[in-house]
This record gives structure tokens, C-alpha cells and sequence, in this order.
């Protein structure tokens, strides 16, 4: 068994088949599959769990989560509403921790950027391929523990971790004494080891392993971009990881980091939470902002407008990620000249942002763009990420976010840079290679359809969020004052609608699979210039045995 | 992308050299990881000594001695006392609140109260409000340096001797502060490991 | 400039009250609002005014980028335009690009600087009331030289509510706070077992309540009326259960009130945590 994976490097034109090929792989092509067909099913679970959530969030009153309470958990007829009521936080608490860790992480960095640094880069392969079979494993791993955390006592009566994703203590320690947050942290170390063991290999590979003549500044953006985000994670990552070790050590061994009983403060576990929290949220857009940058190229059929400050831009963006956590906690009792700096260092994040914005409207600007679904996907990535963009500059005055702050504007603000931000962003990311790594076409209608329906539900789901979050209905409420019914019944009506949206997008690839039409090598014409258009569709199981040079970049 | 195809001389795998180099970014890279793990597990003692040192949080200070100027500009002090879950005390200040001038030095009063038929003891933590005084409020003598016993419905006094430094009033945000809070949260020691746990949660304190 | 954007923004108005959207009301939302609940105090007020001039702000640059990606869809589609140019650099709009932005972010930074400064300065206080955030109820302290009652406040459960009209559904409790108006009042927030945060819309504060830790924040309720608010930091299965009301009456309101209250819950504080009620026997040192 053994023998397969270890000769692979010696015998290079062996493949594997079956479950060997995946299990054992060390190939970045299949381990890209994997993750990206991982990011799907956990997205499809992260997706069933908030639209439990809006279905409870239709009407006032506690409807649907009592039920689920008794099916799920065992609870009894009396305590199935306080069960219910744990079992919502539980159901936000892993809604979170999917949709980021297992969702949109794996599907761009360990996805997309697995299938396609290496080639983009002209390397037959990622520079550890070992450590990155390991880097996927250990997610199904801690995939596993997470969904286990569910099933066991969390607070007394009731099973799961129910603290928000931020997993803020008291609540985290002695709120909820059970073994539930034992396993969601141990399941929080094992995606963190993996993450980190990705962005070593991602560096390395990036640095390291480039075709001759393939510099730095001749790099196609989603390398810049994923060899930020790779800093960015071995920066943040240990720092969540050393974080929640002291969390697990004062609900078990006695320590008091972060209890006031011994010294220790609350307050510190956010610094330490938010420093790895925020660099974080730009761990998730930064790659969408690589593949968006190649999308809106290749249709424009003209090179990227401004391509160091894009690149630099995204430097910039992650250099000043790490210094404007505290603007998480401008309620906890920060001083005046703290919230002062921390309101200034979130403002300048704009401008880096806002060339972004500007550059990919430039780039398409003077072009000859042919509106096909990646691009479709991609301009409406643009408008709606710029919806998210502004509302976050509300957000960062500390005056403003005096009233705003824990209410559904906040999560209307990320879930328009996310879900419709990043979300996007994976899909056009996905109809635009998906006959590159599979050979074949979706019919364009298909996603054409799957944006409309996904633009039209996202915006009716996210938009009213901005109201109740003016109104002031506050965020992780199973129940809210009846006045919040209007708003609150239509964005659960759009969630419905978006949920639609990805059945009818598995449907699309079902039917593509089927279909079997033939992409070609490249299917999208003359604007397509980085080098995965130059191999076949699919590339060969082990591509450039003979390194590509590069000569020159048209930007 | 401008490509030419390479020469047969660049086929990988990767020359023994360049692995190399590989294991030498990776260990770089390591070393990044393990640097700020540390740096993650020194943070409550670097944040503990950083607001002791600025008195950020509303963090206090510590002095040995009243400072030799007094100043004309006076200042409110109020005072504020907590007892945390499991730890069956009464605690309280002698006053709501003072007025004093600034480098005056001040001894006040607080009455802690064990009402339960066993000996228990606690200790106290502490912050002012707003923070930006924290780094001008000085004790002298306080009950909070060190852990309180009580016999069984024992009750005591304990002082606290401190002053506010008239250097207050050079600092830009500092200088607007009227009013000063001093507040105490008397923890049990010896706390369990779970504490809430063993109390129960949704159990309304006593 | 103001003058402007209120007839704008009165015009939004009544179109939106065509449209049968509520507009807001004070201390409560209502139903199909779209904006901040009423402002009853001058730091909400401020709130009220910086955030329409970010709403403004925010609005024109989302319209600007539409704009420029509609323009783009229409006379750069390959239909209309099938040959691409080339150009990749225009120094002069990177430049303004990069300036613009930063200029816009500094006219933010005035105002916003401005209500900072006025939230996080106290000024000096009328009463001090202390807010203490439980699983899952608040607890309400008036200090010993602004009244000394000390008494919990519940939610009150559909059962209890006899009159929906004035005790609405999760935000309507057993003791409400009551309080002058026009008074500054200091609110010093603490919790006793998790992470809760006090929160009044309607007059502008928001605070954690952090174990172990007192913070504090201020307002002055310049109008009659009950103010309503809901926790706001993740504390467990009842975090969505246990709201705040405030009720702001008149100076002689609030005098009859307080008596009342301090027989009314002189049996609480007595068996209280703390028993304020007893005062030390001895009285020792007096501050120097």
C-alpha cells in the first residue's frame, strides 16, 4: 500500500485507481478535487443549517427548533423549548465554523489553489506533495470532531457548542462545562494544523518552485494573492491555535487565562481571537480577489489594469489586516485613544480595497467583453462585494457601530463580503475552470441561470438584514420582538430562494458530467493567457515534465 | 503569459539542491509558526505587565509612598463592589463617593461579610473606569494584594489607601476626567475548575 | 449642504410612507422600518447625524461604482466593442483613485473623531446606576447617594403580559428602571457569570458587561417614554429573553417612583448579594 504512494514520485507516469488514488494522493490535481468536492458537501451542511435558521426566523415565536430539539437531541416535550433555544446557538456556532473553515477556505486555498497555483506558476507539482495529502486529511478529521461536538453535552441538558463562533469565554469555559467544546476545539486545532501545513507548502512552492523566467512581478494574480493569504495564515493561525490550547487548558487543567477568579481577563481571549479573526476575513476574500482579477481579464480579453498595484494592493490589504482587530471590540471598554486608532488603521483598509475595485472596472474598461456565466459571476462579485465594502466603512467608526454593532447589520455587512463576496467569487471560479479540471463544458445557460437566481436570493436574504440591524434586532436571537416580522420573513423568503440557486447548481454539474461535451484546451479564447490554457483539458496527471519558460507578461 | 517551451535540462524532479531549498523556506516558515505560538502562549503575562505598565484596562498602579505636590483641581472617586457566583460573601464600600484633590492621599473603608457557616476565602481583582486613569490611580495599601479569608459569618473592614497623581493633569485625554470609579470583584479562590458548573448554571445567584 | 439633504431626505420620507413602510419610533423598532429607532438623547441624535452622512456617502459611491460597471456592460460588451484596447496603465487615475478615497475617509474621520470623543467623555453625572448582566436577567443597582435600591428585572413571559399594547412580546419586564429626564445618567455595566452587553437604541449606548470588570457609558434622555433594549452579547440558551426598559418620566414622577421603590424592594436588596442596607457599625477613617 505504501508502495503506491512513495513510488509515485519515482514512477511518474504511474497513477493510482480507485480509492487508492485519492486516499494515498500526492498529486495537487486530485488533492485539489478533493478539497473542492469536501468544500461542497461542507457548504451543503453549513447551507441545510442556516436555512433551519431563517425557516425559525420566519415568524416570531420559536417554531421549528423545539422539533428539532426532540429529533436530534432526545430532548422531551417539556424541555424541548430550552433545548430548542440551545440548539439554535448550536446551529449559528457550526453554521460559522463550516462556512469558514470547510467551506470557502478549502474551496479557494486548498481547492482552487491547489489545482492551480502550481501550474499557473509553471511547476509540475506543489513542493511538498506528501505534507499536502496530509494538510486535506486531517479536514475530514476535523470535520468529524465538529459534528461530533453536536451530539455531545454542551452546557448541563443540553448537547453542542452554543458560543458563537467567536467561542468567547465565560461562555466557552465555565458556560459550558461539557465535553462539546473539547471537541470543537480539538477539531478547531486539527483545520488550524491543516491550514498551516498548506500555507507552508504554498509558500515554499510559490517562492521556490517557479518556471525560469517566471519573477515575482510577472506572476499571475491568484499566486500574489494566495501567497498573501499563506502569510497571512502563518501569522494568524497560531495564534487562534495558542488561543483556544488556553482555553482548553482552563476548562480542564485549572488555568486561568482568561478567568477574572484568577487573575486572568476575558477581555484578552478577544485580542487574541480578533487577531487572528480579522486577518482571517481576508484569508477568505484575498483568494477570491486573485480569481476574480483572472476572470475579469480573460472576457475583457485585455491584460489586468494596474497589475503591481493589484498585487501590492493585496499586500497591503494583509499588512494592515493585523492591526485593526480591537475594531471587533470597540463595546468591551476600550479607551478613547485605543477606539481612535483602531477606527483610523479600519479606514485606511478602503483605499487598498477600493484600487481593487476600481482596477478591475478599468481593466474592463476599452475592453471586448463577452458576458459568459465566470463573468457574469464575477461582475456581480464586484457590485456586491462593494455593497459589503461600504457598509463596512459604517462599521468602522466606533461612534456609529455604538448602535449598530451585534445586530443584523453586522451580519448583512459579511455576508455581503462573504456569502456574496467570496461565495461568488467560488463560483465563477468554478465555471470558469471547471472545463479545465474536468474536461468538460457546463452549458453557459447553466450558470448564467444559477447567478440570476443566487443575485436575486442573496440580495433579497442579505439586504433587509441592513433594516433589522438599524431597527436594532440583535444578531444569534431564536426569537425577536415582533416588530422585526416584515423584514425578517422576506430574507428568509431569500434564503429559499438561494438555497434553490445551489440545488439547481448541482443539478448544472450533474448534467455537465453527463453531458460529456468536450472543452478543449481553451474554451474561453484569446483573453485565457495563464498557462493552465496552455495544457490540455484535463492537464496530464503530472504537467511541464518539461518547464515551460517564460519570457515575458503582457500586463 | 509569454512561454517557449524549456530545454530537456530543466525536467523535474527537483535536483537535490533544490529540495534544499525547499526544506529551507519550510523551516523558515516553521519557525514564523512556532515565534508566534509563543509569542500567543506570553501573551497573558506580556498583556498583564503592559497594563500594568500603562495602565491600560484600567489597570492601577502600585506606589510606595503620597507624592510630595498636591494640587489645587479635585477629583471624584466612586467606589463599586462585586462578589462573583460560588462565593457566599457580602461585600461593600463605606462610601458611594469622594472628593479629594489631586495627589491628596485618601484612606476608605470596605466591609466584607462571610454569611455562610463555613470558612471561605477570595480575592479580589479590580479596574477603574474610565480606563485612561488608570495609569494615575495609585495604592498605597489595599485588601486586594493579597487573598481574604473568612471565618464563618465573620465580618471585617479593609482599607484602602490610595491617591489620584496630579500628573492627571498633563495628559491630553486624562485631564477631562471628573469622576474616577474604583471598582472590586471578589472571586472565591481556590476555585473549582468548573466553577458554573458546580454552581449550576441558571441558577439564580442566592 | 445639511438644509439639503433633510428636504432630500424628508422627500425619501414621505415617499417610503407612501410605500406603507413604518418610519422609525422611539425605544421600540417597528414593523417594516428600514431606518435607526427615534433618537432620544443628544448622543443619539449624533449618531442619528453621522450615520446619514455615511448613508448618504456610501450610497453615492455604490450608485458611482454601478454606474461605471453599467457603462462598461453597455459600450464595452464585444458586441459594441470588438476589438480590446491595450492600455493596462494610466498613472494619473491610479493616482486619483488612491487620493480620492483617502480624501473622502478624512471628512469621515472629522465627524466621526467628534462623536468618539462625546461618547467616551462622561460628563459629570446626576445619578449613577449600575446594570449587572446574569444568566439570563439583568440586575439593577442605584448607588448609595442616588436612591440605594438594588432589585432584578425578569422578562415577562406571554402568561404574564396582560396588555400587548404596552407590554410587548420579549422586550416588556417585571421591573423596569426608571428615571428622570434630562438628567445625565451613568450607567456602569459588569456581569456576574458570562459575556452579556447592555444595549438602549433608542438613547445611543451599547456596553459590554464583562465578569470581573466595570465599565461604564452615560446618557441623557431628553424625552418621556419607555426605552427598550435586548442583550447583545451571546450569553447562552435565553440570550434572546432577557431585555432591558428603561422608563424616563419626570423629575416629580421619578421622586414618587424612588420612594416606592425603596420600600418595594427593601426585602430584595436586604437578602441581596450585597447588603447595602447595613451599614458598617463602625465608622472609622474619613478620607483624610
Amino acid at each position: 500500500m505504501a508502495t503506491a504512494a512513495s513510488h509515485a514520485d519515482d514512477h511518474a507516469h504511474e497513477m493510482p485507481h480507485g480509492w487508492r488514488r485519492y486516499m494515498y494522493s500526492t498529486n495537487h490535481k486530485d488533492i485539489g478535487m478533493l478539497y473542492l468536492w469536501f468544500a461542497l458537501m461542507a457548504g451543503i451542511v453549513g447551507g441545510l443549517l442556516s436555512v433551519a435558521m431563517r425557516l425559525e426566523l420566519q415568524e416570531p415565536g420559536i417554531q421549528y427548533f423545539n422539533g428539532l430539539a426532540q429529533i436530534l437531541q432526545g430532548a422531551s416535550p417539556e424541555t424541548a423549548v430550552d433545548v430548542g433555544k440551545h440548539l439554535y446557538n448550536v446551529f449559528i456556532t457550526a453554521h460559522g465554523l463550516i462556512m469558514i473553515f470547510f467551506m470557502v477556505m478549502p474551496a479557494l486555498i486548498g481547492g482552487f489553489g491547489n489545482w492551480f497555483i502550481p501550474i499557473m506558476i509553471g511547476a509540475p507539482d506543489m513542493a511538498f506533495p506528501r505534507m499536502n495529502n496530509i494538510s486535506f486529511w486531517l479536514l475530514p478529521v476535523s470535520f468529524t470532531l465538529l459534528i461530533l461536538s453536536m451530539f455531545v453535552e454542551g452546557p448541563p441538558g443540553a448537547n453542542g457548542v452554543g458560543g458563537g463562533w467567536t467561542i468567547y469565554p465565560p461562555l466557552s469555559t465555565s458556560g459550558q462545562p461539557g465535553p462539546a467544546m473539547d471537541f470543537a476545539i480539538l477539531g478547531l486545532h486539527l483545520a488550524g494544523a491543516s491550514s498551516i501545513l498548506g500555507a507552508i507548502n504554498f509558500i515554499t512552492t510559490i517562492l521556490n518552485m517557479r518556471a525560469p523566467g517566471m519573477t515575482m512581478h510577472r506572476m499571475p494574480l491568484f499566486a500574489w494573492a494566495v501567497l498573501v493569504t499563506a502569510f497571512l495564515l502563518v501569522l494568524s493561525l497560531p495564534v487562534l491555535a495558542g488561543a483556544i490550547t488556553m482555553l482548553l487548558t482552563d476548562r480542564n487543567f485549572g488555568t486561568t487565562f482568561f478567568a477574572p477568579a484568577g487573575g486572568g481577563d476575558p477581555i484578552l481571549f478577544q485580542h487574541l481571537f480578533w487577531f487572528f479573526g480579522h486577518p482571517e476575513v481576508y484569508i477568505l476574500i484575498l483568494p477570491a480577489f486573485g480569481i476574480i482579477s483572472h476572470i475579469v481579464s480573460t472576457f475583457s480579453k485585455k491584460p489586468v489594469f494596474g497589475y503591481l498595484g493589484m498585487a501590492y494592493a493585496m499586500v497591503a490589504i494583509g499588512v494592515v489586516g493585523f492591526v485593526v482587530w480591537a475594531h471587533h471590540m470597540y463595546n468591551s471598554g476600550l479607551s478613547l485613544a485605543t477606539q481612535q486608532f483602531f477606527v483610523a488603521a479600519t479606514m485606511v483598509i478602503a483605499v487598498p480595497t477600493g484600487v481593487k475595485i476600481f482596477s478591475w472596472i478599468a481593466t474592463m474598461w476599452g475592453g471586448s467583453i463577452e458576458f459568459k456565466a465566470p463573468m457574469v459571476w464575477a461582475v456581480g462579485f464586484i457590485f456586491l462585494f462593494t455593497v459589503g465594502g461600504v457598509t463596512g466603512v459604517v462599521l468602522a467608526n466606533a461612534g456609529v457601530d455604538r448602535t449598530l454593532h451585534g445586530t443584523y447589520y453586522v451580519i448583512a455587512h459579511f455576508h455581503y463580503v462573504l456569502s456574496l463576496g467570496a461565495v461568488f467569487a467560488i463560483f465563477a471560479g468554478w465555471y470558469y475552470w471547471f472545463p479545465k479540471m474536468t474536461g468538460y463544458v457546463i452549458p453557459n445557460w447553466i450558470g448564467v441561470t444559477h447567478f440570476w437566481i443566487s443575485f436575486v436570493g442573496a440580495n433579497i436574504l442579505f439586504f433587509p438584514q441592513h433594516f433589522l440591524g438599524l431597527a436594532g434586532m440583535p444578531r444569534r436571537y431564536v426569537d425577536y420582538p415582533d416588530s422585526y416580522a416584515y423584514w425578517n420573513k422576506i430574507s428568509s423568503y431569500g434564503s429559499y430562494i438561494f438555497a434553490f440557486g445551489v440545488v439547481f447548481f448541482l443539478a448544472g454539474v450533474v448534467y455537465a458530467y453527463r453531458r460529456k461535451e468536450l472543452a478543449g484546451n481553451n474554451p474561453w479564447g484569446e483573453g485565457a493567457t495563464t498557462l493552465e490554457w496552455t495544457l490540455t483539458s484535463p492537464p496530464p496527471f503530472h504537467q511541464f515534465e518539461t518547464l515551460p519558460r517564460i519570457t515575458g507578461a503582457n500586463h | 503569459m509569454m512561454v517557449e517551451k524549456g530545454s530537456p535540462q530543466q525536467m523535474s524532479p527537483r535536483t537535490a539542491r533544490q529540495r534544499r531549498n525547499d526544506r529551507l523556506v519550510a523551516g523558515l516558515v516553521v519557525g514564523v509558526v512556532s515565534a508566534m505560538l509563543g509569542l500567543t502562549f506570553a501573551s497573558a503575562e506580556l498583556y498583564d505587565l503592559f497594563c500594568r505598565a500603562t495602565g491600560y484596562n484600567g489597570t492601577t498602579r502600585v506606589a510606595g509612598a503620597a507624592p510630595k505636590t498636591v494640587s489645587d483641581r479635585t477629583v471624584k472617586v466612586r467606589f463599586d463592589a462585586n462578589v462573583a457566583p460560588g462565593l457566599p460573601w457580602r461585600f461593600e464600600a463605606e462610601h458611594a463617593e469622594i472628593e479629594l484633590k489631586l495627589g491628596e492621599t485618601a484612606e476608605v473603608y470596605y466591609t466584607i461579610r462571610n454569611v455562610s457557616g463555613r470558612d471561605t476565602a477570595g480575592i479580589a481583582s479590580y479596574n477603574v473606569q474610565p480606563e485612561i486613569a488608570g495609569s494615575f490611580f495609585n495604592k498605597i495599601q489595599c485588601f486586594c494584594f493579597t487573598e481574604q479569608t473568612l471565618k464563618a459569618g465573620e465580618s471585617r473592614q479593609e482599607p484602602v489607601v490610595f491617591f489620584v497623581d496630579p500628573a492627571m493633569l498633563a495628559d491630553v485625554d486624562a485631564q477631562r476626567v471628573r469622576t474616577i470609579t474604583l471598582s472590586y470583584t471578589f472571586n472565591p479562590v481556590k476555585a473549582p475548575v468548573k466553577p458554573l458548573a458546580a454552581v449550576g448554571t441558571g441558577v439564580k445567584l442566592e | 449642504m445639511t438644509r439639503g439633504l433633510k428636504t432630500f431626505g424628508l422627500a425619501a420620507a414621505s415617499l417610503l410612507a407612501m410605500t406603507g413602510l413604518a418610519l422609525a419610533d422611539y425605544g421600540i423598532g417597528e414593523p417594516g422600518q428600514i431606518g435607526l429607532q427615534a433618537a432620544a438623547s443628544p448622543i443619539a441624535a449624533e449618531i442619528h447625524w453621522f450615520h446619514d452622512l455615511l448613508v448618504w456617502l456610501i450610497t453615492a459611491i455604490t450608485v458611482f461604482v454601478l454606474a461605471l460597471l453599467v457603462i462598461v456592460m453597455v459600450r464595452f460588451n464585444s458586441k459594441s466593442n470588438p476589438v480590446p484596447s491595450k492600455t493596462t496603465h494610466n498613472a494619473a487615475i491610479e493616482v486619483a483613485w488612491t487620493l480620492i478615497p483617502v480624501l473622502i475617509l478624512v471628512i469621515i474621520a472629522v465627524p466621526s473623531f467628534r462623536l468618539l470623543k462625546n461618547q467616551l467623555t462622561i460628563p459629570p453625572a446626576d445619578i449613577t446606576i449600575k446594570a449587572v448582566g446574569n444568566q439570563w436577567f439583568w440586575g439593577y443597582e442605584y448607588a448609595k447617594d442616588t436612591g440605594n435600591i438594588r432589585f432584578d428585572s425578569y422578562m415577562l413571559t406571554d402568561a404574564d403580559r396582560k396588555d400587548p399594547a404596552t407590554q410587548p412580546r420579549l422586550l416588556a419586564v417585571d421591573n423596569e428602571v426608571v428615571l428622570p429626564i434630562n438628567k445625565t445618567v451613568r450607567v456602569q455595566v459588569t456581569a456576574n457569570d458570562v459575556l452579556h452587553s447592555f444595549v438602549i437604541p433608542s438613547l445611543g449606548v451599547r456596553m459590554d458587561a464583562v465578569p470581573g470588570r466595570l465599565n461604564e457609558t452615560w446618557f441623557k434622555a431628553t424625552r418621556e417614554g419607555i426605552y427598550y433594549g435586548q442583550c447583545s452579547e451571546l450569553c447562552g440558551k435565553d440570550h434572546a429573553f432577557m431585555p432591558i426598559a428603561f422608563r424616563i418620566v419626570s423629575d416629580a414622577k421619578y421622586a414618587e417612583w424612588l420612594a416606592g421603590a425603596q420600600k418595594k424592594f427593601a426585602a430584595v436588596s436586604d437578602d441581596s448579594r450585597v447588603a447595602v442596607n447595613q451599614s458598617p457599625a463602625a465608622k472609622t477613617a474619613e478620607t483624610k
